[in-house]
């Protein structure tokens, strides 16, 4: 019980600093996704042959909107569990402070997914809405999707963590934009059917956590369920959220408790 | 019960790998009392400092904080204790008020009863006025002072301080000293880490020297200078002398350094008489008290540590 009452306050926190900074996260989580549905979605979409047969009878919209969800989940997760998880243990040392008070390491770490959590939910809710008014989804399952992009940004936000606790140069972070985010974002089936990829990156993306968020938002969207690979999609992104979240708390235990 | 020790430290020991933090250390503080931890950088203060924190597990030994382990309840221990780290850890983003109602929210405190404290402890810091100011716009000696408020926003029986005011001004150094003598007398435990003699002896009824991990001397700052020094020093600079009269049997001590000659003496004006007796001809002469300036360098040695 205790333990909820300090994850809580862990979660006031991080409500509060963001009170002073959510102009900034408007970009990210807000304005480049709808940015995006709109360029490629619609205007780009504009030029695609809806008549192909990789596209399953829909719109170039509707095929990349749910997708869309599911990076807006990875990009949220990732500007909250980065840079800020950053500044707590290194730049700052706020996390220092917080365990020496009641707080423990792990509900400082539950806490802070647990806000990465709710910016998520915020941030994806928003463009479903957005993208629902478009027109962009075909299926009344959707209203399921931000949830599903909720799993994808909490085994983003927990690996991302993870990774933040545990590198020593500050390099890294600026790295795992340029040479993680950004290539899953173009490559995990967000643009295009991963059919289309060589067998072997094709494999590849069946092991990224974006695709499987992808797969899932779009199985939704579309009235697509099937319900082992669902099964399939849900379970993984829940064991890399498990596997994230313990690494990420054994890391600051090493750095906040020494 | 409250006749207890507030914390108990028995051969407490911190490795980081290979290399030896705290080597053994016994140490006792009783309830009520200000007790310092004085010592050269990398003495194991601040190691110490972290185990009684309950923020580090000791490596060997036994520790009791407010009679339980911190090992087991690290978090009832912490509820009670007040934490003033070396280095701020302010949140740079939130303004005054904000840094004490989010740490109040750690602790457990209802709203209104942070509201209240709040008001209380910026007047006892002298940051009323600053309520609304962001952190990054306070001088150095008040973000000290709003350190020190979030530390009693929980109404600790035990203050941690380490090294509470290195690297302020002597105005700041001053005010924080004002504000750590009262809360001694409303009865709170104050235990610091300092490298400061005139704050260890302003403040301190009682400190151990620590010096490359170990406790070397233990007492109350009037006692060390009774046990380990004379009761004066006479300092005189000699300028250049080659040859020339000499220094010996003078007094029981005398420590020639490069630049002046430090001696440890009962009695500094018969020393001084001496001296220009036998024709020295000191360029300055002073003669002062001993602190615990000279025991912690009679104790630790004058090379640098760094």
């Amino acid at each position: 019980m205790d333990s909820v009452r300090r994850t809580v306050a862990v979660v006031g926190w991080q409500a509060h600093s963001f009170r002073r900074l959510w102009r900034g996260s408007i970009t990210t989580s807000f304005l480049n996704p709808i940015f995006f549905l709109v360029s490629i979605g619609v205007l780009l979409g504009s030029l695609i042959d809806k008549s192909n047969p990789d596209l399953g009878g829909l719109s170039y919209l509707q095929f990349v909107a749910p997708a869309l969800l599911a990076t807006t989940a990875m990009q949220t997760a990732a500007s909250v569990t980065t840079f800020p998880v950053r500044a707590g243990l290194k730049w700052l040392k706020t996390y220092h402070a917080a365990v020496s008070t009641p707080i423990r390491v792990g509900e400082l770490v539950a806490g802070i997914l647990a806000w990465c959590g709710v910016r998520v939910i915020v941030a994806v809710t928003i463009f479903a809405v957005v993208a629902a008014i478009g027109g962009a989804f075909v299926s009344p399952l959707a209203v399921l999707a931000p949830f599903a992009a909720l799993l994808c940004g909490l085994a983003f936000g927990s690996v991302l963590a993870a990774i933040t606790s545990s590198v020593e140069g500050d390099e890294w972070l600026a790295a795992i934009f340029r040479f993680g985010l950004v290539p899953l974002f173009l490559f995990s089936g967000t643009f295009f059917p991963i059919s289309q990829l060589p067998l072997l990156l094709e494999a590849l993306a069946w092991a990224t956590p974006l695709w499987h968020g992808v797969a899932l938002c779009r199985s939704l969207a579309t009235d697509d369920v099937d319900p082992l690979l669902t099964a399939v999609h849900v379970a993984y992104l829940l064991a890399l959220t498990a596997v994230g979240s313990a690494l990420t708390v054994r890391a600051q235990r090493e750095k906040l408790r020494r | 019960m409250s006749d207890a020790p507030l914390i108990e430290a028995r051969d407490l020991t911190k490795r980081y790998g290979e290399f030896v933090a705290v080597d053994g250390i016994d140490f006792t503080v009783e309830r009520g009392e200000t007790f310092g931890f004085l010592g050269p950088n990398g003495a194991g203060k601040s190691s110490t400092m972290r185990m009684i924190g309950a923020v580090s597990p000791a490596s060997g030994g036994t520790l009791r904080v407010l009679g339980r382990d911190p090992e087991r309840d690290g978090p009832e221990i912490r509820s009670r204790l007040g934490v003033v780290p070396q280095d701020d850890n302010l949140d740079l983003e939130l303004d005054v008020g904000e840094n004490l109602h989010v740490y109040g929210r750690f602790f457990g405190l209802p709203r209104d009863e942070i509201r209240r404290r709040t008001d209380e402890l910026l007047e006892f810091v002298q940051l009323a006025d600053r309520r609304e100011s962001r952190v990054d716009s306070l001088s150095g000696g008040m973000k000290r002072r709003l350190t020190i408020a979030r530390a009693l926003i929980n109404e600790p029986e035990l203050m941690l301080l380490d090294e509470p005011t290195t690297g302020l001004d002597p105005q700041a150094r001053h005010a924080l000293w004002d504000r750590l003598y009262r809360l001694k007398q409303r009865g709170v435990t104050l235990v610091l880490t300092t490298h400061y003699m005139d704050e260890a002896e302003q403040l301190c009824d009682r400190l151990v020297v620590m010096d490359r991990a170990k406790i070397v001397a233990e007492g109350s700052p009037r006692d060390l200078i009774e046990r380990y020094v004379e009761r004066e020093v006479v300092e005189l600079r000699l300028g250049d002398r080659n040859g020339g009269p000499s220094l010996d049997g003078l007094a029981d001590h005398v420590e020639v350094l490069q630049d002046r000659v430090v001696i440890g003496t009962d009695d500094g004006d018969a020393v001084v008489d001496e001296v220009h007796a036998r024709g020295l001809a000191p360029e300055t002469v002073l003669v002062r008290r001993s602190t615990l300036e000279d025991v912690f360098l009679r104790l630790t040695g004058r090379s640098l540590i760094d």
